[in-house]
């Protein structure tokens, strides 16, 4: 079943009525498809003080994934090979400044580092030649995958950096039909009631690859639309072309609702497949169709409610985090913008949310940043409206 | 406010970083810094920046510029910026849409003289570490190399055009009266109307000029010495001082008439009288190589202090003026409010906030509050 997505009628249960938002009225240019609907949805403001520094001159690299596990710790992965000559004199013996930091850390809900650790190769494991994508699963364990070359592995460790387990191996070539191992990993999701490892396989294969999640054991696969992946070529991405019947790489995000519905970031092709645990294809919507390069569905989370009403999509070539309605899969509004200052993005990758409705996201390329983004309750929007860079209303000036 | 030792060395910095600082620009404009190669604050307090513009930026930071079209984010902003004390945007212009005069592949160093008419230099350090970005997929298209940097001008504080020195392409040596190799960094001295010019990234001199027909003055090198262009082996942090300049990445007039010249590779500071006659000189960050530590440098507003920018080892380090003894320093390594990537240029305002710009993939401007300086 395909919907068209544009013309969803379950948002009329958002809408509100006249004369609310007169504070953002001025903004109203920037959504004009949108007929001038309002629309209810959550507000954030960025908290420029988060996270606190890290200990020891450490330097963050690209920074790409985030999770926050049950006691809302923060935790991240990024790349510490990254960090080049300058940024890591202090390692170079150059300068002072700086220190290449581990590639795993965790923080706690005020910005403050706790535990760090991984990087090398440990007895009965190897480490991705190019970390990728963080996961807290329900046991709290962390899973990690890798995008590097070769790189065709997940792996779970215990908070604490213990090695439990390695499904796939490095050092392997791009089969999207294999039941051996993956193609350069770019996030896990563990569902608790199956103990089932969803794996967004990834920068080489185009699939989605279902595994125990404590043996490891291959369960099933699937390509996009629920079709059997195929690995040919597809060229670039071309927004007037009829949809791609294959997911393009990377395969970058799959995450499971409340409602047992499967999200897959289908990145380069600017959408999301919503599929069922086993493989049937449900739903897709576009964001921001005409993206091309890098894409624009980078990563997902979902608003901490039951219904889990809202999808934050971050949109690492457009700058911002798209706020959608889950149901419709609706654009409602979005928030951030380019650059370098707090509540700004560049090449923002990886989203989640803790307990409280805050969100954090982290930046690649020469992002490099963990964010938070503070839940400050609902707000009433004009529906598409551009949000830019959120701020906090009331500054400590 | 947060305060501004982050990841620090445990000294005692006294200084906040104001996160919010300056404002965003208009959502709808989705414009971006490239890498800040000049700051400056001029008689009302507004703060100047200068910055390589969409030259500087990654691929996947000029989406809406690219062709096809690739994304909504971004453009880069006007090169030229003006923003209040509170971080609004006053003003800014892009000199790239004129005629008349070479704007620079590198625009590098501004100052505002007492008349309110903006100076800028031109010309990028050769590569060291400097880092290669990575901006996503495709990359950017080769591009032939920009001519070479070798003018200094001079706007009116709206971008009209006012004068050149030099000429963009064409490069000359440090015994030149009439052009420069990469001059960086600029400074006016309104009362005897003189500029001053850090010459530079290629050459190995302070040279002065007429600040209304350009007019060649005076120039010197280190210790005041005539300069040379021979190559030097590279900086050791125990040999013996170089007798040249390495790099002249900044130049700047205190209010009791003396020359300070940032000689960035060679990790000093050297001091001057407006003739060129040499008076001291200290060495920051000895131990420094690459990049080297004196990028540039700015007053306490009661000329107590001397703040230099170490982009090399990404903090600001105070140093007590008279004695040009290092004292403490401000900020450390990161892409977070209060930390650095590339702090190359530094400014001081009348109440003593400091601002600062970085280069590379810092692309930021910052307030710091320091407390306890007049």
């Amino acid at each position: 079943m395909k919907r068209n997505i544009y013309i969803g009628s379950s948002l009329l249960v958002l809408l509100v009525a006249l004369g609310i938002g007169q504070g953002l009225l001025e903004r109203r240019a920037a959504a004009q498809a949108s007929n001038g609907l309002k629309v209810q949805v959550p507000r954030f403001e960025v908290d420029p003080s988060f996270p606190k520094p890290l200990p020891n001159h450490w330097y963050q690299g690209m920074s790409i994934g985030v999770s926050v596990d049950a006691n809302d710790h923060v935790w991240i992965v990024h790349r510490p090979d990254t960090v080049n000559a300058n940024e890591a004199a202090g390692d170079a013996k150059t300068g002072e400044c700086c220190a290449k930091a581990p590639p795993i850390l965790e923080f706690d809900q005020q910005g403050t580092l706790l535990r760090h650790w991984g990087g090398s190769d440990g007895d009965g494991y190897q480490w991705p030649s190019s970390n990728h994508g963080i996961t807290i699963d329900y046991k709290g364990n962390v899973w990690i995958g890798g995008n590097g070359g070769g790189d065709g592995l997940v792996l779970k460790f215990t908070q604490d950096g213990k090695f439990l387990t390695m499904v796939g191996k490095k050092g392997v070539q791009v089969d999207s039909n294999s039941t051996e191992h993956f193609g350069q990993v770019a996030k896990i999701f563990v569902d608790k009631k199956e103990n089932e490892a969803y794996i967004a396989d990834g920068y080489g294969n185009k699939r989605v690859a279902v595994i125990d999640a404590d043996t490891g054991k291959f369960k099933r696969y699937w390509g996009a639309y629920g079709n059997k992946p195929d690995d040919a070529n597809l060229g670039r991405y071309n927004p007037e072309a009829p949809p791609a019947q294959q997911f393009r790489t990377p395969v970058h995000c799959a995450e499971m609702s409340n409602d047992r519905l499967l999200y897959v970031c289908d990145r380069v092709n600017d959408r999301i497949q919503v599929f069922t645990p086993d493989g049937k294809f449900v739903k897709e919507a576009w964001v921001s169709r005409k993206t091309l390069g890098d894409g624009s569905t980078w990563d997902i989370a979902f608003s901490n409610d039951p219904q889990q009403r809202f999808i934050y999509l971050a949109d690492g070539h457009d700058e911002k985090v798209w706020i959608l309605d889950r149901q419709s899969l609706e654009i409602l509004t979005s928030f951030g913008d380019g650059g370098k200052m707090p509540g700004q993005f560049y090449a923002v990758h990886s989203i989640a949310t803790d307990s409280k409705g805050n969100i954090y996201t982290t930046e690649t390329y020469d992002g490099r940043r963990l964010q938070k983004f503070v839940y400050k309750g609902m707000q009433t929007v004009t529906k598409g409206e551009d949000q830019g860079t959120v701020w906090p209303r009331k500054t400590e000036h | 406010m947060i305060a501004a030792q982050r990841g620090g060395s445990g000294q005692a910095s006294q200084s906040d970083v104001d996160p919010l600082w300056p404002k965003p620009f208009p959502v709808a404009k989705h414009w971006i810094l490239g890498s800040v190669t000049g700051v400056a604050v001029d008689a009302q307090d507004h703060v100047w920046v200068v910055h390589r513009g969409v030259d500087s930026l990654q691929t996947n930071e000029k989406g809406p510029t690219l062709e096809p079209w690739a994304s909504s984010c971004c453009f880069s902003a006007p090169q030229v910026l003006e923003f209040s004390a509170a971080g609004d945007l006053l003003a800014s212009w892009d000199p790239k849409d004129t005629k008349g005069y070479d704007w620079p592949a590198n625009p590098s160093g501004i100052a505002v003289d007492d008349k309110g008419n903006v100076w800028i230099g031109s010309g990028l350090p050769t590569p060291s570490l400097a880092p290669a970005g990575r901006g996503g997929r495709g990359g950017a298209p080769a591009t032939p190399a920009p001519p070479a940097d070798a003018q200094v001008l001079k706007f009116d504080k709206t971008g009209k055009f006012l004068l050149q020195i030099g000429k963009g392409g064409k490069t000359e040596g440090s015994d030149s009266q009439t052009g420069f190799n990469r001059p960086g960094s600029v400074a006016v001295d309104s009362t005897a109307n003189e500029v001053y010019v850090g010459d530079g990234f290629g050459n190995r001199r302070v040279a002065v000029f007429d600040a209304n027909t350009g007019a060649f003055k005076r120039s010197w090198g280190a210790y005041g010495e005539k300069p040379g262009d021979e190559a030097l082996p590279p900086y050791e942090p125990n040999g013996a001082p170089a007798k040249q300049f390495r790099t002249v990445s900044c130049v700047k007039l205190s209010k009791d008439g003396m020359v300070y010249v940032c000689d960035r590779q060679n990790d000093r500071i050297q001091v001057f009288q407006k003739d060129g006659k040499f008076v001291k000189e200290a060495v920051v960050s000895k131990t420094t190589t690459g990049d080297g530590s004196v990028w540039d440098v700015a007053f306490s507003p009661d000329q107590r202090l001397l703040y230099v920018a170490d982009g090399h080892d990404k903090k600001v380090w105070i140093l007590d003026r008279n004695s040009l003894a290092t004292i403490g320093s401000i900020g450390s390594g990161g892409r977070y409010p209060g930390q650095f990537y590339g702090v190359g240029s530094v400014a001081v305002d009348s109440k003593g906030n400091l601002y600062t710009g970085e280069t590379y993939e810092g692309k930021r401007v910052q307030k710091f509050l320091i407390r306890g300086s007049k």
